[in-house]
């Protein structure tokens, strides 16, 4: 492939208004690439697979950012005994998603539109969540967290789990990305970024006749450095009053011997592969023990 | 897909709107019934979690008069056969889904339903 500097991750400053800024350089591009990035996207990523296939029976999940909908089928060998829900904000990402599937059924998935910020669901209603490359796209660390809460809340408290990624600054060396340093940016907050997506007039479908050959949208992105998504997860934790920690070390004194229930959330897995940060964790809840 | 396993989930989330926010209510509803295969050890182990309240009336909405005003505590092949064909079976199409609490009315477009709410309702 030729050299192309429209391809170039380019650093950025978030200066508009956040809800402005996510609709303008995340919404409408997803909405306006959306066929030619899922024909990108097809192969599941092994961590989340091996996560999904690891879920009882039973269980139902939701799927934060489900995008093209390509975990919505797994495990695909245990297909039907579990349920995962896809919500994304991309309508045209969301008609791809209700028919993902890998050949073998033609089963139709459940998806719903909406803001992976909000809750629009009762609370507790999920026995597992996944969010996978969706909450970099918050351009504050406010909504990061917000979006990271929501995710808690709508799990179980008792036996929840979920699975986050998020891109790192550090990329793999594989990868044709390399992500330029701001002057700007302070260590610890990581990187604002803009990451194009060339879509050429063929690959458009909206493109009209006298659109030129090729058009490059810049996707925003907030690119994660080294513990900034445990962080960002223990300060969500935080702030919902949950221990973070082994159930273990929830235990600790009760005040006036008041019986209530300690909830927390353990960081069972906290890595980096292929570009990304990821964590996995779960929650628990404890009787707290009479004084 | 709407179908009744998610309209058990959702909630109305308008900032404020916290009682009564639950089940939310069917309107102008189209149903279509798609086969979906039956998988006995999902159905059990998806059944304590139920509100089964809001799904027997949810279904009645729909004009599906199969499922037992209380949860049997048994639960027989016949009757998960039955849950599965409410949770799973019944797709609404076109409609909407309105919360009984604050009035918001969340549309259904293709099988979508859109819950994404205008800046100043968000909480
Ligand atoms: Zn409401």
């Amino acid at each position: 492939m030729p050299s192309d500097t429209s391809k170039a991750v380019i650093p950025i400053q978030v200066i508009d208004e956040p809800q402005a800024h996510e609709k303008r350089h995340v919404h409408e591009v997803y909405d306006q690439i959306a066929s030619h990035f899922s024909s990108t996207r097809y192969k599941p990523w092994p961590v989340v697979a091996n996560f999904l296939q690891s879920i009882p029976t039973g269980w139902v999940g939701l799927d934060s950012g489900t995008g093209n909908g390509k975990y919505l089928p797994l495990p695909a060998n245990r297909s039907g005994e579990t349920w995962t829900i896809g919500l994304d904000r991309s309508q045209n990402l969301l008609r791809i998603a209700m028919n993902a599937n890998y050949g073998d059924t033609n089963c139709i998935r459940e998806v719903v539109l909406g803001d992976a910020i909000e809750t629009c669901w009762r609370v507790s209603a999920f026995d597992y969540a996944i969010s996978i490359a969706t909450i970099h796209h918050f351009s504050t660390k406010e909504r990061r967290e917000r979006a990271v809460q929501s995710l808690l809340q709508t799990l179980s408290p008792s036996h929840g789990r979920a699975l986050i990624y998020v891109w790192a600054i550090e990329q793999d060396a594989l990868s044709k990305r390399s992500i330029p340093i701001s002057e700007q940016s302070s260590p610890g907050h990581g990187e604002d970024v803009f990451v194009p997506w060339v879509l050429s007039k063929q690959q458009d479908k909206s493109a009209s006749d006298s659109a030129p050959e090729r058009r490059v949208h810049h996707r925003y992105y907030h690119m994660f450095e080294k513990g900034e998504l445990r962080d960002l997860i223990c300060g969500a934790a935080h702030g919902m009053g949950l221990t973070v920690g082994s159930p273990r070390e929830g235990l600790g004194p009760v005040a006036d011997g008041m019986r209530q229930k300690i909830r927390g959330l353990e960081i069972v897995e906290d890595s980096w592969e292929r570009s990304n940060y990821y964590i996995e964790l779960r929650l628990w809840e404890v009787e707290a023990p009479d004084s | 897909m709407v179908r009744l396993i998610t309209h058990n989930l959702l909630a109305c989330h308008v900032k404020g709107c916290t009682t009564n926010n639950f089940p939310l209510v069917f309107q102008d509803a189209q149903v279509e019934i798609h086969e979906a295969e039956f998988n006995e050890d999902f159905i059990r182990g998806f059944m304590p979690k139920i509100e089964w309240k809001a799904l027997v009336d949810s279904a009645r909405q729909l004009g599906d008069t199969s499922l037992p005003e209380e949860q049997p505590e048994m639960a027989d092949d016949d009757f998960l056969k039955t849950l599965h064909h409410v949770l799973l079976e019944m797709h609404i199409e076109e409609g909407a889904m309105v919360c009984q609490n604050c009035g918001h009315v969340y549309p259904i477009s293709n099988g979508i339903p859109n819950m994404l709410l205008a800046e100043h309702e968000i909480g």
